[in-house]
């Protein structure tokens, strides 16, 4: 009895403003508030709040046989609380249906598990927190940034005691094989992976209202019998995606709401199918088989590895230099610094200083803010040398044992205003 | 009142409000000390309706009316006196008017263009933009034609933009030409480029009576590069207009190594770079500011991100002269690893904000600047070692600080106008 299970990502970075090489030492303000709120509504309306009502209808149609899972950054859940507390309201109300599993990953979008395992472990535990906070859930299964995947991740990762991990089905490592079983790590004991089956995910994700592809448009009949064609040769059917799939990469006008409205009745229609969330899938069926991702996997790009975010020097140079900071900033003990340097660990700004410029650019360049790589990169950098030094003077003052002083040092923009926003909790 | 005076027409491309560079810079401030000491009509393709100059008369193609201009002796056919042969320089791709119509033609030869289609190549914001030939030539039409109705003894070119209203005007009229060459093609594109513009430069540099490079290094370069003797130029070295400098406090601890100039080859981006990295290796606590954009702006910040200095490599992009004399104010050395610089007014600028310099021996302003420290561009090692000393060694740094504020009294427009008013004597022009 083969089952649908649907992942939905949904993720807002802070994105940072053009702080120019002047701000250095002048302002400690770095995101550009006034875009990320503007983002914020835009998808809220055109996605969020739509697509969050359309689940709860399809949930009580259905009477519960329609499950779904999330997962929501930590920073996108703090952009909720700030600007959109009715969007937050609304992914509560669908996590009191039951229906609803809400997914593991690091609180700030980070590539934290390639650069700090301690980084990578508080902030699990502290998106762990959130979703009990807000969902009443205590997360098992997990998904890393952007799929990002290998096997030592795996075997971390159930060390961590979750029972499932997502990652992406990579042809060269499935190697004929199909993602639509439960598989093993070669490094993990009993964790299970869920593989992406990229194809059917796309289809819905990428190539909807794509009028180039032959089998355009997609109606709910054809999906539901390629669904059906996976019965015998499969278990779990894993479409995961971007949740702002939903009105905002598809917009309204393509249709994409009228194919979600209709896509889980028609398949319930078939007696032998059924939705599953992720940890139930886990539960349902045993591994078959075992996968084997010694180098880093992810979803991203045509390449499906690391390369959206550190294939150029500029994305490693700078990556490198905020985790560099990493024992200061956790020494220092000043929650507003810990925060600034969290939220610069999102994967998005490295992803904007990405020069693959192919099929790939496309994607990299529309949800960029700036107008450049270069840009993204200077702007960062700039960022980067304002947060070291003030984080420099604090470790000075307290190494010379001048507490009071290194108590004044504080991220505090000239007129005296403290940078907005303390974490949502502390881990 | 000025009816003792000698009358110089000059020819001028770049000029206030629309500046890209230093000549712009130069020929405002150059003009105004002479007008003291000739009388200077000054024609240039653009000025700002409102902007007028002390004891001058500032002539902007783009002030000028339809109606007055048709009813000016129209010369355009003055044949030139050599034959050079163009190609429309059109190389922008959203620039498509016209291309046939001119694909191919002798310079000097110009068609039959009416005086309104003349002045209105003049109609723009950019003065390198679209076909730059052909302003140039129609600069060239519109000046023969003004030239023709006013007296004046000595025709004063700027660079490779005028000289070919320059050539026109000594034909029609006979006045000795002066061409005050303020950079070359080689330097900006290369002693191996000898393309069009290059060849304009050596005709007319051939025809002109009298050669004022602004060093004695451009001099040379004439004379290695067009085969023109040193006995035809009189080097005049650039001002510096007086600047109200001061102080600022850097905001942030470690001390500033400062660039400033179009990121293009000429102006040595990459040594900035290679220096700048020697400097870290030894000296973690230096940042160094590159202020200005260019086709090299990409390129030098991957390398400096794959050298891993991306914390201490800092690149401004444009900046307002405000923003510019800023960062002069809170920088501790001034770097320009130029490889091949006419002048370089930026190091003099420097200078007056009593930062001590680091600059190449391929530049004009070393040969006036003696209280600088001076390097061959290429030698990025021993200007990484000059700096690291400027930085820790306080006597050395008041020292060359000192000395060049000495120098900085003979670096004036006025000496410059007078120079050139001089040799305009030496030479009998007036």
């Amino acid at each position: 009895m083969p089952s649908v299970c649907f992942y939905f990502q949904v993720h807002q970075p802070f994105r940072i403003k053009d702080y120019s090489f002047f701000d250095i030492g002048q302002s400690h303000l770095y995101e550009d508030d006034k875009k990320n709120e503007e983002i914020l509504n835009k998808v809220a309306e055109k996605c969020y709040l739509k697509t969050n009502r359309k689940m709860l209808d399809l949930i009580h149609r259905h009477n519960g046989k329609f499950r779904i899972s999330y997962s929501i950054s930590g920073t996108a859940i703090e952009q909720f609380e700030k600007y959109r507390p009715d969007v937050l309201q609304s992914f509560i109300d669908l996590a009191n249906t039951g229906c609803v599993e809400f997914l593991s990953e690091t609180y700030s979008h980070s590539l934290s598990f390639i650069y700090s395992k301690d980084e990578f472990v508080r902030q699990v535990n502290k998106h762990a927190a959130m979703i009990k906070k807000y969902f009443n859930q205590v997360p098992k299964v997990f998904r890393n940034t952007e799929l990002i995947f290998n096997n030592e991740l795996a075997a971390f990762i159930e060390g961590m005691g979750y029972k499932g991990i997502i990652c992406e089905g990579v042809d060269r490592i499935l190697n004929g094989r199909t993602p639509n079983y439960l598989y093993n790590s070669v490094s993990g004991k009993n964790i299970k992976l869920l593989l992406k089956n990229y194809r059917l995910s796309d289809d819905i994700a990428f190539r909807f209202s794509d009028k180039g592809w032959a089998e355009f448009p997609l109606t709910v009949d054809k999906y539901k019998k390629w669904v059906y064609d996976v019965a015998g040769n499969g278990e779990t059917i894993n479409l995961f995606m971007d949740y702002e799939t939903f009105g905002e990469h598809q917009w309204e006008s393509t249709g994409i709401f009228d194919f979600l409205d209709h896509l889980p009745g028609a398949i319930l229609e078939h007696p032998d199918f059924n939705f599953k969330t992720p940890s139930e899938v886990i539960d349902a069926y045993p591994a078959r088989d075992t996968y084997d991702a010694h180098n880093f996997t992810s979803w991203a790009d045509m390449e499906r590895d690391l390369s959206a975010w550190l294939s150029n020097s500029m994305q490693k140079e700078s990556i490198k230099r905020i985790y560099s900071l990493e024992q200061d900033v956790k020494a220092c003990n000043d929650p507003d610094i810990l925060n600034v340097w969290e939220r610069l660990q999102t994967s998005d700004h490295y992803y904007y200083m990405c020069t693959k410029f192919w099929n790939d650019g496309d994607v990299h360049k529309y949800f960029s803010p700036f107008e450049s790589p270069y840009d993204a990169y200077m702007f960062f950098m700039n960022v980067f040398s304002d947060l070291e030094c003030v984080l420099k003077r604090k470790m000075a003052a307290l190494n010379t044992g001048d507490v009071e002083n290194a108590k004044r040092i504080r991220l505090q923009s000239n007129d005296g205003e403290l940078i907005k926003d303390q974490p949502a909790l502390s881990s | 009142m000025k009816n003792n005076l000698p009358k110089v027409l000059m020819l001028g491309w770049e000029f206030p409000p629309i500046i890209n560079g230093g000549l712009g810079v130069a020929c405002h401030d150059l003009s105004s000390a002479m007008s003291e000491i000739a009388d200077i009509t000054m024609v240039v393709p653009k000025t700002s309706p409102g902007f007028k100059m002390k004891n001058m008369n500032l002539v902007g193609i783009n002030n000028i009316d339809v109606n007055t201009f048709d009813s000016l002796p129209q010369n355009f056919h003055t044949p030139l006196p050599f034959k050079l042969h163009s190609v429309p320089a059109d190389i922008n791709p959203y620039y498509s008017q016209n291309n046939s119509e001119h694909s191919s033609q002798f310079m000097g030869g110009t068609k039959n263009t009416t005086g309104k289609e003349k002045l209105e190549a003049f109609n723009i914001d950019s003065l390198y933009g679209g076909d730059v030939i052909h302003k140039v030539m129609q600069y060239a039409d519109i000046t023969a034609s003004i030239a023709s109705t006013m007296p004046f003894d000595v025709i004063h070119a700027h660079d490779w933009m005028t000289m070919l209203a320059g050539i026109k005007i000594k034909e029609q009229t006979g006045k000795p030409l002066v061409m005050h060459i303020h950079s070359l093609e080689v330097d900006r594109s290369g002693p191996d480029n000898r393309g069009w513009v290059y060849q304009l430069e050596k005709k007319g540099m051939e025809f002109a009576d009298l050669l004022m490079p602004v060093s004695q290094f451009t001099a040379n370069n004439i004379t290695k590069h067009y085969g023109i003797a040193q006995d035809k130029m009189k080097v005049v070295h650039n001002g510096s207009m007086h600047i109200q400098s001061f102080k600022s406090e850097r905001k942030f601890r470690e001390k500033t190594v400062l660039f400033v100039g179009r990121l293009t080859r000429q102006k040595g981006p990459e040594k900035f770079l290679d220096i700048a990295t020697r400097v870290l290796d030894v000296n973690p606590d230096v940042r160094f500011v590159m202020a200005g954009v260019g086709d090299y702006l990409q390129n030098v910040l991957e390398k400096s991100s794959y050298r891993h200095i991306g914390n201490r490599f800092h690149m401004t992009g444009f900046l307002n002269q405000e923003k510019l004399r800023y960062l002069f104010s809170v920088s501790d050395v001034y770097c320009m690893p130029s490889v091949s610089e006419p002048f370089g007014l930026s190091a003099v600028e420097a200078a007056h904000f009593g930062i001590p310099c680091v600059i190449s021996k391929q530049s004009g302003v070393a040969e006036v600047l003696s209280g600088a420290l001076k390097f061959d561009f290429w030698d990025d090692k021993k200007a990484a070692g000059y700096i690291l000393n400027l930085l820790n060694d306080d006597v050395l740094r008041r020292k060359v600080v000192s000395d060049a504020s000495t120098n900085l009294k003979n670096i004036t427009w006025d000496i410059s106008a007078r120079k050139i008013v001089d040799a305009y004597a030496e030479k009998q022009f007036i």
